[in-house]
């Protein structure tokens, strides 16, 4: 009963973040407007790293509690230091996330600012009737 | 083992409730409630980041995507648009 | 319509892909019983005092603050730079409007009529409160980051909620004349980012004026160089240069922070200024 359910669980979890990626990733192509285009690109840098920080966790032994991977005390014996490894998540991914998260954010906060100055220069900011204006003025410029 | 289940229930939990604010997010024609609900899934994504041990991207992440996502996409509809289509 | 369908048909696809290889065992058994080599490695010299004499270890006892700045110094200070070009981005768009802005500021000062803009006074008063909570919180986070969870990021997202809120307030004109100004953020964003690049070449150029052997980024001394940076300050380990790499990096991104929240609320007319001409897109 324990193995199964953790088992259960762990699968849920990971399938409902496969749904999220492919949902947000739907938004972000399908839908025309630019402020959803851009919520759901951060849902989907979000989903990526939740997968990544998942990929570094441990099973539970029956007598085993986890701890993240931080030393607590600043002498640390032989025996601490071999009990600290048995215990501690992984912390590589942690580290890799973090990059990620700040990369993230700089992304998105440019493209705000690019869509405020598409707004200002074209009055909507609806991709479609953005292209249906280019194409007329390019249909113009030709004749 | 009552503590590794219930971690494992919490986790589950936390996963479900993400997903039903991601879809909610991205069917709503109202951009101010797509923000909202985007954000609900940014707490769930929070509790789920403490639940996997690992603290510091719950600092990072608990005040990027709930404090600072929303306040730039909250300016950026005030100025563009409340209503999408 | 077509559009839309045919992307839901290609993404229900993949995910039905992707989770019949997840269950079928292609990422190995879920939950992974046992932690990698390499992590058990990095676990190892972490904090290590025994094998610090030989000069193996990183000497910080928070394994992740440790991997992102000593281990993998390089791509955070890389990935600095990338914030640092996305918001030299933001700002070229709208350069010439924040300046002859702050060209007018400086010729009047009415702090009087500033005051009157924003919120009511009880808002005021609660925020001027609550905004001193925040900057201790922030600073606190990204001074221990080498002992416990924190850092210089984390304490960077915390403190950058203070110029929101205070640009919520307060009125944006308040903000400007009480000395945020674009010039002065930049300023703290450049000494941020000089920190950060002097304290990754300090133990190179040290070495080459003393005359023994250094490396960049290097933190503690081993086997190929003798000097390094210090290991305690009052009473706990300070690991070395990460103490350093925290304070620049909380620096530099306040204050770009800063600079985004300032550009992104300029009055639409100021603004359109800058675009006159060309309203058509074309």
């Amino acid at each position: 009963m324990d193995a199964e359910f953790m088992r259960v669980a762990y699968m849920i979890v990971v399938l409902s973040i496969y749904v999220n990626i492919g949902v947000s990733l739907y938004a972000a192509l399908a839908k025309p407007n630019l402020v959803k285009k851009i919520i759901a690109l951060t849902i989907l840098g979000d989903s990526v790293n939740t997968f990544i920080i998942l990929a570094g966790y441990k099973l539970w032994r029956p007598g085993l509690i986890l701890q993240p991977p931080v030393l607590t005390t600043f002498s640390p014996s032989s025996e601490a230091l071999k009990q600290f490894i048995e215990r501690s998540v992984d912390p590589i991914p942690q580290a890799l996330v973090l990059t990620a998260i700040v990369i993230n954010l700089a992304v998105t906060v440019f493209l705000a600012t690019i869509a405020l100055h598409m707004y200002r220069h074209f009055g909507t900011v609806n991709m479609d009737e953005v292209g249906r204006v280019k194409r007329r003025a390019i249909r113009e410029e030709m004749v | 083992m009552l503590a590794a289940e219930l971690v494992f229930g919490m986790l589950a939990a936390a996963a479900l409730a993400s997903v039903i604010a991601t879809v909610l997010a991205v069917e709503s024609r109202d951009l101010l409630k797509a923000v909202v609900f985007s954000a609900l899934q940014s707490v769930a994504y929070t509790l789920m980041y403490f639940l996997l041990m690992a603290p510091d991207i719950v600092l990072v992440y608990a005040a990027v995507a709930v404090g600072i996502y929303p306040l730039i996409l909250i300016l950026l509809i005030k100025k563009v648009g409340r209503y999408e289509g | 319509m077509l559009r839309s369908i045919a992307f839901a048909i290609t993404l229900v696809v993949f995910i039905v892909l992707l989770a019949y290889a997840t269950a079928v065992g292609a990422l190995g058994p879920l939950p992974p019983p046992h932690l990698r080599r390499l992590a058990v490695c990095v676990l190892n010299t972490t904090y290590n005092p025994a094998l610090l004499r030989l000069g193996f270890s990183a000497d910080a006892p928070e394994g992740v603050t440790a991997v992102v700045w000593d281990y993998r110094g390089l791509d955070t200070v890389f990935e600095t730079v990338v914030l640092y070009g996305a918001i030299i981005g933001t700002l070229a768009l709208y350069r010439q409007v924040l300046k002859s802005e702050e060209r007018r500021e400086s010729h009047s000062s009415e702090r009087a009529e500033a005051l009157r803009g924003g919120l009511s006074t009880v808002v005021k008063v609660a925020t001027a409160v609550i905004v001193i909570a925040i900057g201790a919180v922030g600073a606190a986070t990204g001074l221990h980051g080498q002992l416990t969870p924190g850092g210089g990021f984390q304490a960077g997202s915390i403190l950058a909620v203070i110029p929101v809120v205070l640009l919520v307030v307060f009125s944006r004109d308040f903000l400007i004349r009480s000395g945020v100004r674009y010039a002065r953020m930049v300023l703290l964003r450049n000494v941020g980012l000089i920190g950060i690049g002097l304290t990754a070449l300090g133990l190179a150029v040290v070495a080459t004026l003393i005359g023994v052997r250094g490396f960049v980024l290097q933190n503690q001394p081993h086997d190929g160089s003798p000097i390094g940076y210090p290991k305690w300050v009052l009473d706990v380990p300070s690991g070395g240069s990460l103490l350093f790499f925290n304070v620049f990096e909380m620096l530099a991104v306040v204050a770009g922070f800063t600079i985004v929240f300032l550009v992104l609320s300029l009055r639409e007319d100021a603004a359109r200024e800058e675009i006159r001409g060309e309203e058509r897109g074309c």
